[in-house]
This record gives structure tokens, sequence and C-alpha cells, in this order.
């Protein structure tokens, strides 16, 4: 369809279809976790929208998961390749990482074309996570992955519906590789629908403004998130910067940290971020494709430029990535990919630290990354299989000025947590724990966000998978601030049985009666921890956050008893910081 | 011996007073400058007004009040020193909350910080209890270590204490318990339990609700207290003195003193119960709201007469988790600002001039365009009839406003940009009505949109006809439309119960039988408050899912249910997701996770005024003539007095219709006409 050139679209229309973009992305988003069927979607939202152009560029996403802007294009891509008979009432279906841009298998990615009088305009998409896509594991998320055929039921690009009319095969294939058929292809219905929801609102918006204006528009408005996105970068120092992270390991290798090395090169309003220092593949499933390591790049961009920047494909365009295929970053097909956040979160945590000195006063130590547990057995309360999925956060990292938030979701993971009453009535679970870890916080001058503790009881036989980070290699401090404490899974805890599980686990046998407890990392602080007003140590230590010994030993802050709570003790902390200068 | 209704409206800047007489059905308004300090002053000087009219104090037979005290403490931390008590081991509900951070900038904001905590740590206790999701007790309460840590939140000079224990929606017990001791041990401690406020599943919405109320009830309550011997004092003895709440009723001045959480959307809800009766009397059952004010607008929906409900918000980020009429809220008002950045793009909000400086027109030293200097470059406002006259705007500043920051960088006509930035607002307000209307399954095609506020007359007949809405309806009194809705609310509670039920394994005689627990609850409640039966009526909802799904759908039922229905209502919960989602799933199992009842002391309606025609000609409410400006094209236009509109005229656009404290707006191809009501009712093409 002929489009109208783009510079010359006048600035109130371009607002107007702005707006409209908005609109529609946010009505889809809503949909969609208004009629999600599982948990995941609808409690934890991992899921989001968005609108492709008919090159499959994305037009406007609501954000509810950052990493999904470099998903889209690449499942778009990958539908465009496999089909030149793409029409409307089409709608196909994808999860691949390798032929698209799912980050693992359980990102389910649905995709409508959306025509216009005839001509393909655009694409409206959606990707949500589904409880189980089928694998070893509940969840198929193993750990000890090691090749994406351990990943579950891999759908390349395929139709799912034409005409409107759904191909019932595509169903029953996964439903007879799912272990919750009932939720993925509920979950998948409500993608359907939004999509549709997605479609008739494009055509209304090219209704209103003409197709060949609201075109140019989509175009112009990539151009102009290119030109803010390089504007910013333009006043950034020039030079090189360097820096690396490690995941603790790769689920298979144990005790073999995985390392990402980026080097980042910037010369006027050019930025490219080279990976190619980073490890080989690894042969447990920490690898992540490079759609991913664009979108983790976006992510820091985005928070170090402007939050409120318009997202779209435009911003992708910015900034160069170099990954080297065969390396953890590009690993090659079949190697497995399930237990990507891990790396994702080390990624950002390194281009966050190489971009520290460029972007003074938005410095920030390092997080707890973000963790998922997949309990599943075929006792559900309603006497079904059942996969019990959580999303867990912990500390976030110091920053200039402001403590790091505490029990939160991080950096590009966004999961809301699954309330305790809904889990224990769903699932033969129960709970004996849930609060924050003291003294977890990374020490600092601004002090890093405490972990959460979660201990569960097991009530019938089940199997237990986990996918953390952060057990063996701390968040780190920024600016001569402490790290954050350690995350950890013990099974059976201050018990006969007690073990410990590695950081990333699958199909751990639990018994009816056997208990777990999970701790997730605190955040790292940042700055000299002595340096803290003795004020805000006190108040850490009054509300349960810091104990009186690490006060001392580590803000150099003595404390005395005083009725319920506790006060500096001047005198005592003036010797201790002393001592330490 | 006549007698009145009084009811005010508290808003930031004015309190908003409307007086009925109930024999002539007369109605009078006023504005009296809001003390925020203690608003009880603005309305007692509202309460003089019409006593200096000649009414007796006596003959004040009913009084509401809808009120943002509870919200500003809320807002402004201002709420009482607060504890907590939970079960043992779960202080990390109310530390993590949802633990993810709100969708869109947000997850980008490394500065982002949550709402602080009402009840910290150091004011959180734990108690030994626990209750299993089906009711069991698992652990008794250990009330002797609770003795002890109720002493210990006692000398820490707490006012107030939240309890909130897991599943205690099901087994309220330990918690009531918990209430008994604290009386015994802290008898000066208020005291909110989650099983009271909102027995729902969910324990960190219910303990958040729960916390909020804690925090509130007692500065509530002292106001009420203290609004009520004044208003005694000042001769006014009624019984009849309300209060409205966030769900659209209102409840009695000691009832409210308990339930101080149920205030929070205490101000806009009088606005939507006077659209809602509007939607009753107007011949327009569907009307989309649309409330536009200085910093923001919002927009509500009205199906068949009645206001959609939702039974989850957030307040300021905090998490309610009561029926609250559904309110969609844009930044979007008079003072938002616009302005070109230096990419050439022409941004519109959501940055608001606030009161201070304001939009460049007041003259308060603001140099950037708003949206108010935009309708007054356009003609749309009268420069010499703002506030009634009692503010004049200063149409070259705004001109020079729009000028310098938007037409000159953009290169277009000043007139241009100004209708550009009109626009571009509209399209903002539209998707906001979009997403509580199309979204959800309605056809703006059946609906009106009802407008008022001080902006929201200015924008609506554009707004309406790209929305391809029927038409507009503007009311007699649009700027203290709230206060008009107090005068003809009725008393409503809502009682609440959690217990996921698969439907198919459940009877009809159980749903009935929690149900008539529920509603036992209500009459005694309404008899207390002097409802008779026959003035009380009760409704009954389910919530109900899809087994598995995380969100509840409200279904209506009438009960008691007869063998059978059950199968209806899941029948009727498919056809409503439908409506709602785009698709359905019969064969899925569903189930019920609450049982919602609603018990309503009907107050007797007053009769809103039917005007007759007087025969006044439409010459003589033409005041004057004004230029405006239209798709590109100056016209000039004449200017109606809405107090000079006689009922039954009609009249085309281009039109301007001034009153006390707002204009409306009518494009060319835009017919008004006065209906008996004396509200305006506009639609598109020829009368």
């Amino acid at each position: 369809m002929d489009a109208r050139a783009p510079e010359t679209i006048d600035a109130v229309e371009l607002e107007i279809i702005k707006a409209s973009l908005d609109g529609i992305v946010q009505e889809m988003q809503n949909s969609l976790f208004r009629t999600g069927y599982s948990t995941i979607v609808r409690e934890s939202q991992d899921a989001s929208c968005a609108l492709l152009d008919a090159r499959g560029d994305v037009i406007a996403q609501h954000v509810v998961l950052p990493l999904h802007i470099g998903s889209f294009p690449a499942c778009c891509a990958a539908v465009l390749r496999a089909y030149d008979d793409i029409e409307e009432g089409d709608a196909y279906l994808i999860n691949h990482p390798y032929e698209g841009g799912s980050p693992h298998a359980p990102d389910m990615c649905v995709l409508t074309p959306a025509f216009y009088k005839g001509a393909l305009v655009g694409f409206c998409a959606s990707i949500a996570h589904k409880g189980d896509i089928g694998g070893p594991v509940p969840g198929s998320c193993s750990g000890q992955a090691k090749e994406t055929f351990n990943e579950g039921l891999h759908l390349p690009a395929v139709r799912y519906q034409r005409a409107l009319k759904g191909m019932n095969e595509i169903d029953r294939i996964i439903a007879a590789n799912s272990r919750t058929p009932e939720l993925v292809l509920g979950d998948i219905r409500g993608q359907l629908g939004c999509a549709r929801l997605g479609e008739q609102r494009l055509r209304e918006l090219l209704d209103k403004v003409g197709a060949p204006v609201a075109l140019a528009s989509f175009e112009r408005l990539m151009t102009l998130a290119e030109r803010r996105m390089r504007a910013a970068i333009s006043e950034w120092r020039d030079g090189r910067y360097e820096a690396e992270r490690f995941v603790d390991d790769d689920g298979v290798r144990l005790n073999h940290p995985v390392r990402i090395h980026l080097v980042v090169e910037k010369h006027g309003d050019n930025i490219s971020f080279d990976f190619s220092g980073s490890d080989d593949q690894a042969v447990g499933p920490a690898n992540i494709r490079p759609p991913l390591v664009r979108a983790a790049i976006a992510y820091c961009l985005i928070a170090l430029v402007d939050p409120h920047i318009f997202i779209n494909s435009g911003l992708m365009r910015a900034f160069d990535v170099i990954t080297r295929e065969g390396s953890i970053m590009n690993p090659r097909f079949p190697a497995p990919v399930n237990t990507y956040n891990p790396t994702v979160h080390a990624t950002v945590e390194a281009v966050f630290a190489a971009l520290a000195d460029i972007a003074p006063g938005k410095a920030r130590a390092d997080s707890c990354g973000s963790r998922s547990i997949i309990i599943g057995g075929r006792g559900g309360r309603a006497g079904q299989g059942y996969v019990q999925y959580e999303i867990l956060g912990g500390g976030g990292g110091a920053r200039a000025g402001q403590d790091g938030a505490s029990g939160t979701s991080v950096n590009q993971s966004n999961a809301k947590i699954a309330p305790v009453e809904i889990i224990e009535s769903e699932f033969p679970t129960r709970l004996l724990r849930f609060e924050l870890i003291q003294d977890s916080g990374g020490a600092g001058a601004t002090r890093g966000g405490l972990g959460i503790r979660r201990e569960y009881l097991n009530l019938d036989d089940a199997r237990f998978s986990i996918r953390s980070t952060k057990h063996v290699i701390a968040p780190n401090g920024a600016a001569g601030g402490g790290k954050g404490r350690t995350g950890d899974i013990i099974v059976n805890p201050d018990r006969e049985g007690e073990k410990r599980l590695p950081t990333r686990y699958a199909d751990y046998p639990l018994k009816k009666g056997d208990g777990f407890r999970l701790d997730t990392p605190g955040g790292g602080g940042l700055g000299d921890a002595f340096a803290r007003d003795p004020a805000l140590v006190e108040q850490d230590v009054n509300e349960g956050y810091v104990s009186v010994e690490a006060a001392a030993r580590d803000y150099g802050v003595a404390l005395n008893s005083v009725g319920r709570g506790f006060r500096v003790d001047l005198e005592a902390t003036a010797k201790l910081r002393a001592a330490r200068a | 011996m006549a007698r009145f209704r009084l009811t005010v409206d508290t808003g930031g800047t004015f309190s908003d007073f409307v007086y009925v007489n109930e024999a002539t059905g007369a109605i009078s308004v006023a504005k009296v400058p809001s003390t925020p300090d203690d608003p009880s002053r603005a309305i007692l000087a509202g309460v003089e007004l019409l006593i200096e009219q000649g009414v007796a104090p006596a003959d004040i037979a009913y009084v509401c009040h809808g009120t943002t005290v509870g919200t500003n403490a809320l807002l402004e931390g201002k709420g009482v020193r607060t504890g907590l008590i939970v079960t043992k081991g779960f202080r990390g509900i109310y530390e993590v909350a949802e633990q993810s951070r709100p969708h869109g900038p947000t997850i980008f904001d490394i500065g982002y910080t949550r709402p602080t905590m009402l009840a910290p740590p150091s004011r959180t206790g734990e108690a030994e209890e626990r209750v299993a999701f089906d009711g069991e007790v698992l652990t008794p309460l250990n009330e002797v270590a609770l003795r002890r840590t109720i002493r210990d939140l006692a000398a820490q000079d707490m006012k107030s204490i939240a309890v909130c224990y897991l599943f205690s929606f099901l087994a309220p017990q330990h918690e009531r318990r918990t209430r008994e001791i604290i009386a015994e041990e802290a008898p000066d401690v208020e005291v909110s339990l989650s099983s009271d406020i909102v027995p729902l599943i969910r324990e960190y919405y219910r303990l958040s609700t729960t916390v909020i109320n804690a925090y509130l009830q007692p500065i509530l309550a002292r106001y009420i207290d203290n609004l009520d011997a004044r208003l005694k004092n000042a001769g006014v003895t009624t019984p009849q003195k309300y209060i409205m709440q966030s769900n659209g009723g209102m409840s009695t001045f000691a009832e409210t003193a308990k339930k101080a959480v149920a205030t929070v959307l205490s101000g806009p809800a009088g606005g939507i119960v006077a659209s809602v009766r509007a939607a009753q009397t107007s011949g327009f059952p569907n009307l989309i709201t649309f409330d536009m004010g200085g910093t923001s607008c919002d927009v509500a929906l009205i199906k068949d007469g009645a206001a959609t409900i939702s039974n989850r918000g957030k307040v300021e980020g905090r998490d309610v988790a009561l029926p609250m009429i559904d309110i969609n809220t844009v930044s979007a008002g008079g003072g938002t600002l616009a302005g070109v950045d230096r990419f050439g793009e022409l941004i519109v909000g959501p940055q608001s001039a606030g009161a201070q400086p304001g939009p460049a027109c007041y003259g308060r030293g603001g140099k950037r365009p708003t949206i108010t200097d935009c309708n007054l470059v356009l003609g749309y406002l009268s420069p010499d009839n703002f506030l009634g006259g009692k503010m004049t705007l200063d149409t070259s500043a705004a001109h020079e406003a729009v000028e310098t920051e938007i037409a000159r960088p953009l290169k277009m006509e000043t007139s241009a940009a100004a209708e550009g930035v009109v626009r571009i607002i509209n399209v903002k307000m539209e998707e906001a009505i979009k997403a509580i209307s199309t979204m959800r399954g309605h056809d703006l095609r059946d609906f009106m949109l009802l407008a008022f506020g001080g902006a929201g007359p200015l924008h609506a007949c554009r707004m309406a006809a790209e929305l391809g809405m029927k038409g507009v309806l503007v009311p007699l009194h649009p700027g203290v439309y709230s206060a008009m809705g107090l005068v003809m609310s009725d008393v409503k509670h809502d009682y609440l119960r959690s217990k996921l039920t698969a439907i198919s394994k459940a009877s009809e005689a159980e749903v009935n039988a929690a149900f008539a627990e529920l509603e036992k609850q209500a009459r005694a409640d309404l008899a207390r408050e002097d409802f008779a039966d026959k003035s009380i009526r009760i409704e009954y909802a389910l919530d109900m899912r899809y087994a598995g799904q995380g969100y509840e759908m409200t279904i209506p039922c009438a009960v008691p249910l007869a063998p059978g229905d059950l199968k209806k209502l899941r029948a009727n919960f498919d056809e409503e997701h439908c409506k709602s989602f785009g698709h359905t799933a019969p064969d899925e199992p569903v189930e019920i996770v609450s049982w919602r009842l609603r018990g309503v002391g009907l107050v007797p309606p007053v009769q809103l005024p039917v005007y007759a025609p007087t025969g006044a000609p439409l010459e003589k409410a033409v005041r004057a003539t004004r230029k405006a400006r239209f798709d590109g094209v100056d016209i000039e236009c004449p200017v109606y007095q809405r107090e000079g509109l006689d009922v039954g005229v009609s009249f085309t656009g281009p039109a301007l219709i001034d009153q006390l404290d707002c204009t409306t707006v009518m494009p060319p191809g835009f017919c008004a006409r006065v209906d008996t009501h004396k509200n305006l009712v506009i639609t598109m093409g020829a009368a």
C-alpha cells in the first residue's frame, strides 16, 4: 500500500496517530490480561502485546516485558519467511528461539496479519508465557537441558487459523504435548482475541486518517525514536568502555561461572556493543539469542535516556551489536536456551556498568536477578495434572541517593508475586514463611534492597525445578558499596535430608512432607557504607533490615538498645569509623 | 412546612452546595471557598447561606457530603500512627506487595520507589495462628503471645491496628478474637479486621485495604464527629446525614466512621450518581460521563441506567480491594501544557501548569500554552465570562504563548496550532473513553456523552462526533454536578464472602445459604439505620472465573436460586465473558470465587423539577456574538446565555453557550434543544 513520504506528515496528525497507537496496544494488553487463562498470564502478567508494520518492525508496544521488543520482529520475520500466501483472517503461532525470537519455548507468540482494503499493512501480536509446553520437566525449562530438544514442543512459524477458522490439528498437537493443555490453549485463545481486537482497531485508525498518512506516520515515529536516542547518545562522552559480569553456572557444568564480556565504543551519535569476548556457548541452558541481547541493550538505553520514550523498533536502529557466533550471546542450534533470564540480567548489569561513567547520576548497583520455581504433579486440588509456577524477585541494587527496593522485580523482569491464598487453594502446597531477609542488602552509602525468603511444605509428591541466579556469585556493589547476599535453595532445611540444590536444577523429586526454603539475593550497595548517615542505619536496624552486628561491622555504626528499639551511640560510632580510616 | 435537602461536595478550591426544596422541587446552587484546614467550616458557611434565606435549621431534613478528607490524608501521609498484626512468618505480604512495578515507563525508571508502608515493620507484630485453604485451623491462636505483641504495639503509641491473617475471609475467628484481646489490652486503640473490611481471597489486596482503613479511620471518625457537632449546634438535627462512598452509595455518618477506606473515591462518585439519574430521566439510558477539570479528566460508563463498578483499584499507587465506581482518569485538563520539542514533535501533556502559574491567559506569569489558552485563542472561551465574569482572561497572552511555543516552531498559523493541540488532547480523552467502552464490548453509537466539569462541555461535541456517539448531554449545573449527585443517592453497603467453589460441585441450596447469611447481616445493618423492610433492596452477584484463571467477572443473579439456575448462571458467565473479551470456553470448568451482596437503603427520591416553557424567544438568550474557529475557518457565532434558554427551544451550531462556570461549544453541523429538565441535548445533523 502506498505511503506518503514520512517527512510530509504534519505534527498534529502524527501526535493523533501516536495517541491512537498507544490506545490500541493498551487495549490489546488489557484484553489479554483480563482474559489470560493461566495464573502466569493473569497473576504474574508474563505477557506483552505489540503492533508491527508489514515488514515486521514494532510500531508500538505496551511495555510489560521489555525483552519482547526484540522478540516480536524476529517472530514476525519467521512468519514472513515461511509463508508467501498470508491472507486476511490468518493467524500464526511460533515459539521457536532459533526460527523466531521467543526467549524460550514456553513464550508463545501469536501473530495475525492486519489487512486494509486488501493489502497487508501490519501485524498484531502478543507473546505470553505458557505454564507447560512439554519436554522432560513440568514447566518445560530444564536446568539440565543440553539441547533445545530437551526444552519442550517447538513450533516454527505455523499457520493456526485461516479465514478466522482454527486449525484443529495444531491444538491437538499442543494438547498432546503439554501437561496443562487446557491452560495453554486457553491462553492462546486469549492471545488470539487480543490480536483480532488489534486488527479491528488498526483498521479503524486507517479509516479515520487514511492509510497513506497512517503508514507514513508509523515510519516517522520510528525515525523520531531513533533520532531521540541518537541525540542523547551524542551528548555522552566518547570513548571505549568495558565491563564483565558472571552467571553462577550453566546448569550442566556446575562450579563453572559463565562470563559475559562487553566493550562499548561510543563516537558521536554512534554506539556499539561488542560481546565477542563473552564465553563460548554453554552446554547448559544459559545461552541467549541475539534478539534478547538487543532487547537488553535497548532496555538500558531507554532507562538512561528517557523512560517515557515512545517504544518502537526505531530505538533498535540507534545502536550496533556484535555477538560472536558460537558464543553464549549467539549460540548455534540446537544449544539450549531455556534459562535465559540470568544471562539477560548479567547482560543488563554489564551494560549499566559499562555506561556508568557516561551517564552520571544514574549509577546503580547490581540487583537480585529473577527466578522461577516450578512444582508439578498429578494430584492438583481438582484431581488433574498441575504446574505451579512462580516468579520471584528480591533486592534491587542501591541507587544514587536512594536505597534499593526490597522484595521487588528488577531490570527487564516484572512479574507479580503469586498470592499465598491462591497458591494454597489451587495446589497441594503450604507456605510456612514469606518475609524479607535481614542483612541481605549490600552495605553502602545507599543500601541494597532486601531479598525474599519463602518456605514451602509439600502436601503431596511432586517434581521441583528452579531456575535462579546469584546463588554463588553475589550481586555487585558499585562505587565502593558492598555486595548483596547471595540466594539459596535448600530442600528440607534444618532437618534430616537437608540438601542444597544448585542455582538451576530440574526435576528434583519432592516427597509428600518434604519442604524447601528459597532465599532470593539482596541488591548491591552503592558508595562507602561508612559514609552512610548513622540516622539511616539506626532506622534500618529498628525496622529490622540491618542487624546490630552488621551495623557495626559493615557501617561502623554502634547502637545501644533503648527501650524497644536502638539508638546510635555517636561516640562509639566515631571510634568505629575512625578505626577504619 | 418545606423540608430541604442540603448537599455539599468539598473540592480543593470550592465547596459546592446544592439545596433542594422537597415540596416544590426547586433547586439552587452555591459555591463557597473551601477551608482545607477544617473543611467543616466551609460546610457550615454553606448551611448558613440556606438559613439566611429563611429556612429553619430543623427543616433541613437531609444532608449528604462528598468528602476528600480521607483521600487527602492518604495522599499527604497524614493518617494516624498505625500498627499491623499478621500471621506469624508472613510479614513479606505487605513488604513485597505485588512485587512488580507498574507497567509502562516505570519499568525503565531506575529511580522508581513504591509508596511508603503505612505500617512499617517496626510497628508490625506477628500472631501465632494458621488457617488452611479450606478453613481448617492448623495452628490455634496463641493468645498469650498475642497479648505480649499487642502490649508491645500499644506501648509504641499506636492509635490504630490493622489485623490481617491468612484465610481469614474463610475463618474469621482468629481475627475476631484478636479484636477482643486488643480491646482488653489496649482499649483506646482502634481496630480494623481484614475479615470485616474486605473478606476476599488474595491476602495482599485484603491487607492493603485494611491497613489503609486503619490509617484513615480515626481521622475520618474525628472529622465526622466534629462536623456532626457543628451541624447540631447550627440546629441541623436530622438523623439523615450521609457521606458519599467510592461505590456510588451513601453511608450514614456513623457507619462511614467505621469504614473510612470506602470513601477514598468519594469525590468523583457524586458526579456519577447524578449521571445515573440523568440516564434514568433524560431518555438516554446509556451515557459516557466526561468530567474534565483543570488537570485531569474522569470518564465512566453508564449502561441501561447503571454505572460500572470495579472490584479493585489503586489510589495513588495503593491497592484498594473495595467496590468503586469504575472511573478512568487521564491527565488532560484545561491546565495541560502543550509545546514543541527539539525534534519538532508537538507534545501535549501530561504535564500541567497547575494552579500556579496556570494557563498563560490567567496572567499569573505562565508563559507556556495550555489547553485553556488554545480554547481562548479559538474563540471558544469568552475572555470576560470566565467563572461567571469573576475572572478576566488575557487573550493576547494566550495568543502569544501559542504562537511562540507552537505555531512558529512548526511554521503553522496560530489558530491552526491551537486547533491542532485541541484535536490531540481530544484524541487522548477519546482513547480513555474507548478503554472503558468499545474495549469492553459496548457500541458507542448507543451512548450519549454527558459533559460536565469546568472544561467538559468545551470539548464534548467534537469528541462525541469522532467517537461516533449519539450526541452530547450538558446538564443544567455542570459546575456543581457532584453535589447534585449527592441529592439523589441511596444508602449502599457491600457484603462479601470468598470461597473457591467449582460450580459443577455446588448446589443452588449452598449458594442460597451463603447469600442468606450475608443478607441477614445487610438487613440488620439497614434496620439499625432506620430503613423499613419495604425501603430495602438487596442485590446479589457472584464473582466467577474459569478454573485457574486469575480474574473474576461479577455476574448478577436473582436469589433464591431455583434448581437449574447455576447452569443458567454459568451460561450467563460464558456470554458475559464473550461480550467483554471476544472469546469463551463453554467446556472449561467454572468456579465461584466470591459472593457479593449489596444492601440498598432506598432514600425517597427527590423529584427533579420538570420545567414548562415560558415562551421566551430564543433571540432573548443571545447575549453577543463571538468569532470562533472551526476546521480552519473563523465563524461569527451567536453566544447564548444558558440561563436564558427556554425549555423546548432548539438551535443549530455553530454556537457558543455561556453559563456561570462553563461554556459549551457547538461546532457547525450540530443541533441543540433544551429538554424539560433544562438539559442541553446536542445531536449531529439537523434539528
